[in-house]
């Protein structure tokens, strides 16, 4: 055993460290957890918490989403996850001719795919009692589900083997062919391997790095009926914002969630901006004006509060996890732009492999090299020159 | 008093301008019913403040010490977020 | 937005009173309020047709105000009936009710008043059991006493006038259990006005003619129903005794009213009167008055006002009342029963925040404990909730970032409000 404070650090407490923080315990490695604020402070716990394969863009993003809610299932069946996922139908609405067209295409995907989430019904809104007149198209899906950011952090970090701190902004790193150093306000922590792991805030720490905060305002109502409706209502101009590379969306892309304890999330917006404090009434508006058409039973929930979360979007589209160029002990995995709860399982298993110098599980191999930092080397470079 | 509102479908005397949680507590009602929480719903800050007052009026709760009675008002106990 | 009215959230001593000197200078205000008249807490004004049960010289600081508003009325528009669901990052207010709108002012005014401050016991969610203050605007409303046997406790003078206003309608208090021993601080007491002294020594007199006695040192531990009846669990520094009523009123202190109001950059925003510093009506009024006038120097570019000698004074005065009611009461706060409910719109107790570990972070507090994420915003668990998680920090008043609304508002108040810009 080195000399090192810890065999991993991993910096960021947010879904994607908390996830492989627990892969790398439960290997039995000693890992740090360090975080600004603590668990699920950023974008993991202002999120929906929907592990949705719909919503993937077909190709390396479809298939990891796909590979990620297996092994979530697995994890919630015996393991930590037990209680904190669920599995749920999806309802996906539209109207007109961009949202039914990607409609299709989502029914495309999803039969490619050949993944748990399978179509079990598709037809007139009329199907789902309750839904608003005007919706010219309903698909509903078996097999996705809903898992909140928060409790999901709090399960895996319950595990033994890791230490948490925090409150400790991370100010830098440094490393070398021996350790890795991270900095803090108050002190250094070595260790054998760095996992950068912040969201929107790894770009303060490792320049360079392409990644674009993408806000969306969200909000919540009170309680209500439990299981009014029993999953959530996704606008298919939702699957078009997520999947179409400079989408021009026709209408709102709200998606209603029910949550377990009667409440409904609604969002969101998707703002190229970190500013967690621009939330205004003319955008929520925007959304609640679709979403109460959609299910008129909203109109008298009463919202107790308004918020926006902050997305690690880049500018590829793409989540950028692995080694950084040129130093193999120093990792990252952020740029999930919302998909993190969904992929955290997956990136948690496959990361702490990397970490362990291990080859990744069958199948997933060539989509998670597309997700390599390497592809932006001369950016990275250029920045570590400057 | 100068009408009567109807609480769980008991009739109840308003003064004119008073809140339900008034008329209410004078008529001695003091439970309100049950949130979906499962705590009980009742006047607490009688001012809009704790949000503990809530009643079913329609499809909509809202609060009791602020909703100014008007007569033949129709209001229910908030039922722990169940039908009815 | 220039021309744009200045939006001022509480039509009570300190709204009206920022309105007036706004109004003086030149400038139109809107006042919102969510009561069906203006008034405030402090002077809630009675039902139409009920004579009001203020005191005389209550009466004439509110005949005063009113004189002034309907003197500026040019420039002053009152909108009761009418709720704040909050102000966003463009600016922009949502008012929802009789004045609904989405409304683009020049400035805002919160002059939202306190909110009671109630320490959390077993058994004080039970039906019947109320804040002081609770009970106090219903007799300033109806001019009727509640019915039945009223219990007032835990600390502070607004128990003595409660329990005086009781008295006076007939329905005198079964005890006033008051925490501290404020007749035990005699040198303090005489730094008090003249004004608070008189005013102690009517309610107290009052108290007394009518037999109600005032245990001072006394905590009221614990509360449980039997039948239709609240017994009341006592303790005193002679042992423990229990009181079987029907009403309860408690009450702890007061704390500016002023959550669910995030920063704003575009407009400027000014908290004034109870809702900035909880220092009571005469305060209230000075700071509404002056902080209007700085308000109207900042919108104007004209030279500022000065210092506000009264609200100075009446904070030394708030700070001898605090040294007068200081008590020890808080150790009862962490030896209540586990199941005690903490938050009570999300029905979350002691164990609930105990089950979270040591030391939870803000966040941790609110997701995983839901402590503060119900409909109130934490105004009435945030303080003990920070007191129980973080003993050796000075209280939290909040746990985490202000976020909308100021109230709840339902989604059909925010699609259909008609746009007033």
């Amino acid at each position: 055993m080195q000399n090192y404070d810890h065999d991993v650090i991993i910096a960021g407490a947010g879904i994607v460290g908390a996830a492989i923080a627990y892969h790398l315990a439960i290997a039995g490695l000693r890992v740090a957890v360090v975080d600004a604020t603590g668990p699920a402070a950023a974008a993991s716990g202002a999120s929906d918490g929907a592990v949705s394969v719909a919503s993937k863009k077909p190709g390396p993003m479809a298939r990891l989403a796909n590979a990620s809610l297996l092994y979530t299932r697995d994890l919630a069946a015996t393991g930590p996850l037990a209680g904190g996922f669920a599995s749920r139908p999806a309802h996906i609405f539209g109207t007109g001719g961009a949202e039914i067209a990607a409609m299709d295409a989502l029914i495309e995907k999803l039969a490619a795919l050949a993944g748990p989430v399978r179509v079990v019904g598709d037809g007139p809104a009329s199907r789902l009692p309750g839904m608003g007149a005007g919706i010219e198209r309903l698909v509903t899906l078996d097999g996705e589900g809903h898992m909140p950011g928060h409790k999901a952090v709090r399960a895996y970090l319950a595990t033994p083997g890791i230490t948490p701190i925090w409150p400790a902004p991370v100010l830098g790193f440094d490393s070398d062919d021996r350790s890795v150093t991270l900095r803090l306000a108050d002190r250094s922590l070595r260790a054998g391997r760095l996992v950068l792991a912040l969201g929107v805030s790894t770009a303060a720490v490792l320049p360079g790095l392409p990644i674009l905060p993408r806000s969306g305002q969200l909000l919540i109502t009170d309680r209500g009926p439990p299981n009014e409706l029993s999953g959530a209502l996704t606008a298919a101009a939702y699957l078009v914002a997520k999947t179409v590379d400079a989408p021009t969306v026709p209408l709102s892309p709200v998606v209603l969630d029910p949550l377990a304890t009667g409440q409904y999330l609604i969002g969101s917006s998707r703002e190229n901006h970190g500013d967690p404090g621009t939330v205004d009434f003319a955008t929520l508006r925007s959304i609640l004006t679709r979403a109460v058409s959609v299910w008129p039973a909203l109109r008298q929930r009463r919202v107790i509060r308004a918020f926006a979360g902050v997305r690690a979007a880049v500018s590829d589209g793409l989540p950028i996890v692995g080694p950084i160029a040129g130093d193999n002990r120093v990792f990252v995995a952020t740029g999930f732009e919302g998909d993190g709860i969904c992929l955290s399982a997956l990136i948690g298993r496959e990361v702490a492999l990397m970490l362990r110098g291990l080859a990744p599980e069958a199948g997933v191999a060539a989509d998670l090299a597309r997700l390599s930092p390497s592809r932006f080397a001369p950016a990275l470079l250029a920045a570590g020159a400057a | 008093m100068t009408g009567h509102v109807v609480w769980h479908g008991r009739r109840v005397a308003f003064r004119r301008g008073e809140s339900l949680a008034s008329a209410l507590m004078a008529a001695g009602v003091h439970n309100l019913g049950q949130a979906a929480t499962g705590q009980a719903r009742g006047v607490f800050c009688g001012i809009g403040q704790c949000q503990n007052c809530l009643v079913r009026v329609g499809d909509r709760l809202t609060e009791a010490c602020l909703l100014i009675c008007e007569d033949g008002l129709i209001a229910d106990p908030d039922a722990g977020g169940r039908d009815g | 937005m220039a021309d744009a009215a200045v939006l001022i959230v509480g039509a009570g001593l300190a709204g009206l009173s920022a309105a007036i000197s706004l109004a003086k200078a030149g400038i139109s205000v809107r006042v919102v309020d969510r009561a069906p008249r203006p008034g405030g807490a402090i002077h809630r004004q009675p039902l139409p047709g009920v004579r009001s049960i203020a005191s005389p010289a209550q009466m004439r600081r509110w005949a005063g105000v009113m004189a002034q508003v309907e003197r500026h009325r040019a420039r002053i528009e009152i909108l009761c009936e009418t709720g704040f669901g909050g102000l966003d990052y463009h600016g922009v207010a949502l008012l929802t009710g009789k004045g609904v709108a989405l409304f683009h002012p020049r400035a805002l005014v919160l002059a939202t008043g306190a909110r009671e401050r109630v320490q959390p016991r077993a058994g004080w969610t039970l039906p019947g059991v109320t804040t002081a203050g609770a009970l106090q605007s219903g007799m300033k409303t109806t001019a009727e006493a509640p019915k039945g046997r009223i219990l007032l406790a835990g600390s502070g003078p607004l128990l003595l006038a409660v329990g005086a206003e009781l008295a006076r309608l007939g329905s005198p208090p079964v005890a006033v259990v008051e925490a501290g021993r404020p007749f035990s601080h005699p040198v303090t007491a005489m730094r008090l006005p003249w004004s608070y002294l008189t005013e102690a020594a009517l309610y107290l007199a009052r108290l007394r003619a009518a037999g109600v006695p005032v245990l001072t040192g006394h905590h009221l531990t614990g509360i449980t129903a039997e039948g239709q009846e609240l017994l009341a669990q006592i303790e005193g520094p002679k042992g423990s005794r229990s009181l079987r009523v029907d009403r309860i009123g408690l009450h702890d202190g007061i704390a500016p009213n002023d959550l669910g109001v995030p920063d704003c950059p575009s407009i400027p925003v000014v908290r004034l009167g109870d809702c900035r510093e909880a220092l009571g009506a005469r305060a209230a009024l000075a700071d509404g008055l002056a902080g209007g006038e700085r308000l109207a120097a900042l919108l104007l570019g004209s030279p500022p006002a000065l210092a506000t000698p009264k609200v100075d004074r009446e904070r030394v005065a708030q700070g001898d009342l605090a040294q007068i009611y200081a008590h020890d009461g808080l150790k009862y706060l962490a030896t209540q029963p586990a199941e005690t409910v903490l938050c009570r719109c999300e029905n979350r107790s002691l164990a609930d925040l105990r089950a979270l570990g040591p030391d939870p972070t803000p966040r941790q507090l609110r997701l995983d404990g839901r402590f503060a994420m119900g409909a109130c915003q934490g105004r009435f668990c945030a303080e003990w909730v920070g007191r129980l998680a973080v003993p050796d920090h000075a209280p939290l008043m909040r746990i985490g970032a202000d976020r909308w609304p100021a109230q709840p508002f339902t989604i059909a108040d925010l699609v259909d409000a008609p746009e007033d810009v």
